[in-house]
């Protein structure tokens, strides 16, 4: 299988490399190095041209996007309903951006189109390198503390845990992150329990490595759903 | 530390303050005091070096109008140090409309021998690609000079007095620029030093024909990892020469000044005070707001202003980006259209 990822850092990058081969149980070939993002919206902003340009420019199967989810509405199996969009959720954002773009493009190289790998970090990536290190830390935690107006952590709480700093330098950032993936990849299945935005991520993947194709309709995310996106 | 600056009938700078951190980005347009916020910070550095705390001549009561219009009308500046927030360093324009004076508000001798060495102890750079380009004299390389110009003497001087300090500058820089190999240096007979990197490939390129980028991020290299860094540092124009996608090192590279502590260093920090015009830069102060001052500009006046003092900063942080929110023109600090 051949991925690209769409991330907003080298460390983002480093790290899901990691948790993307993880997923699949070997390593996929990583078609395309270093496309990346300036943080939300410009994920959403950028994703268009890059589908496409992976589409005609590169065998790419598969692209992977990993945002995160700072202060937005966090996705939920609510959002999955048939017919639902949530116009604040990031992962129904980027999906419909899939969508759109996707379907009506041409085939080529051989295949239909670019499938989807979306991931939302919630509030950020951090709070996934803190998985089984800190059990205060998930995305239940996250949207319990939404919920009651009192996050239960905030993202600079989150990279000083992880990093030791509010300021670490690049280098430190990717060995901090590498050093938590490397822990996580033994078992993923506790990354996708505590983070359902993990979760989303790999079930896409397994489902492209186990069934090549398109992805078929999922609730809520079939292509010529009523969304305002599609 | 200094900890604030207020101005009066400086250039622009008609009447306004601003709150300095350990570190400082400055963003405006053209025209609306960043420089002159620099320049009156290196201004002090110099009067520390040289002058005599003192009263400023103040004209008579019985002096011509003029004289009085003159004191009212002269720029000043005054600082206030983090160390000592109960007295303000006051640097006035002289009746003779040339020279500045330095004037401790309350005066106190005693404490201005002892800020003086502090306050002077200052440096600041306006970088220049062709001057970095250049061979230096080998002697002049204690501190690079405003322009970069000795950067060669500078490097050859790290390795010989700092082996540590260099072979971590130059570790940093081959890990930045993973196509070159090594940092190499070479001593002429005539005494001039020059530099070049060499590539993976075992190419050198000599200094002269690096890129642009490459000079200006080997001086900011050659300022980050100085084993004896001024208490201030000032520098214009930061992302000149960058690629957007390297200005994330040029950030980490003045940290490791600013906040060494977060670099595992044991000294202490250096003040920074950075301009930039690119917003992408911007972009990595998202969750450091407090860390940007925004130059805004009305008519001919400007003022300063501290992102975070901004209240609806959170809610517009969650339509876009730092850079596109201030490009926008929703924060301020752009140009007036023509």
């Amino acid at each position: 299988m051949k991925v690209a990822l769409l991330s907003e850092s080298p460390a983002d990058e480093a790290a899901l490399r990691v948790l993307v081969t993880a997923v699949l149980g070997h390593p996929p070939h990583f078609v395309t190095s270093g496309l990346r993002a300036r943080g939300w919206p410009n994920v959403a902003q950028v994703l268009p041209a890059v589908i496409r340009h992976l589409h005609f420019n590169t065998d790419t199967d598969v692209l992977g996007v990993v945002v995160d989810a700072d202060d937005s509405v966090v996705h939920t199996s609510n959002h999955d309903a048939p017919g639902y969009f949530h116009p604040n959720c990031r992962m129904c954002q980027l999906r419909a951006v899939f969508r759109q773009t996707t379907k009506r493009l041409p085939a080529a190289h051989g295949r239909n189109r670019v499938l989807r790998g979306v991931g939302i970090a919630v509030p950020a990536i951090e709070a996934w390198y803190l998985c089984g290190r800190d059990p205060q830390v998930s995305e239940a935690a996250w949207i319990d503390g939404q919920e009651r107006g009192q996050p239960p952590y905030t993202r600079p709480e989150l990279k000083l845990r992880v990093y030791g700093t509010d300021r670490p330098s690049l280098p430190h950032e990717i060995g901090c992150a590498l050093r938590e993936v490397a822990r996580l990849r033994t078992d993923p299945r506790r990354l996708e329990n505590d983070f359902p935005g993990f979760a989303a991520l790999a079930r896409d993947l397994r489902h492209i490595h186990t069934a090549p194709g398109p992805i078929p309709a999922q609730p809520g995310t079939a292509a010529g759903v009523s969304d305002p996106h599609s | 530390m200094i900890a604030s600056v207020a101005f009066r009938n400086f250039r622009a700078l008609r009447a306004t303050s601003v709150a300095l951190g350990p570190f400082n980005i400055v963003i405006g347009p053209n025209g609306s005091g960043k420089t002159s916020l620099i320049e009156v910070l290196l201004r002090l550095g110099e009067l520390a070096r040289h002058a005599t705390a003192g009263a400023p001549p103040v004209p008579a009561a019985d002096a011509p109008a003029s004289a009085r219009h003159h004191r009212d009308a002269a720029p000043e500046i005054g600082f206030v140090l983090a160390s000592q927030p109960g007295v303000v360093v006051r640097m006035i324009r002289g009746a003779d409309r040339r020279r500045d004076h330095v004037v401790l508000d309350p005066p106190d001798g005693h404490l201005w021998s002892e800020i003086q060495p502090l306050l002077a102890d200052t440096r600041g750079y306006v970088l220049d690609h062709a001057a970095m380009a250049r061979t230096a004299p080998r002697r002049g390389g204690m501190h690079l000079n405003s322009d970069g110009g000795n950067l060669a003497a500078v490097l050859a001087g790290m390795r010989q007095r700092s082996p540590a300090s260099f072979s971590a500058l130059t570790a940093e820089m081959l890990r930045i620029t993973p196509e070159f190999h090594s940092l190499e240096l070479a001593e002429h007979a005539d005494g001039r030093v020059e530099f070049g990197l060499r590539l993976a490939d075992d190419g050198l390129v000599p200094a002269a024909e690096m890129s642009q980028g490459m000079l200006y991020l080997l001086a900011m290299l050659a300022l980050a990892f100085d084993p004896n860094p001024p208490r201030l540092l000032c520098i214009e124009d930061v992302d000149r020469g960058i690629h957007p996608r390297m200005l994330r090192e040029v950030r980490d590279a003045l940290y490791r000044l600013s906040h060494p502590q977060a670099s595992g260093l044991r000294r202490a920090p250096v003040q920074v005070i950075a301009t930039t015009h690119s917003p992408y830069f911007l972009d990595l102060f998202r969750e450091h707001p407090e860390e940007v001052i925004l130059s805004q500009k009305q008519g001919r006046a400007a003022r300063f202003e501290r992102l975070s003092d901004r209240p609806d900063l959170p809610e517009l942080l969650r339509e876009g980006s730092l850079g596109d929110m201030w490009y926008s023109g929703i924060l301020g600090g752009v140009p007036d259209d023509a």
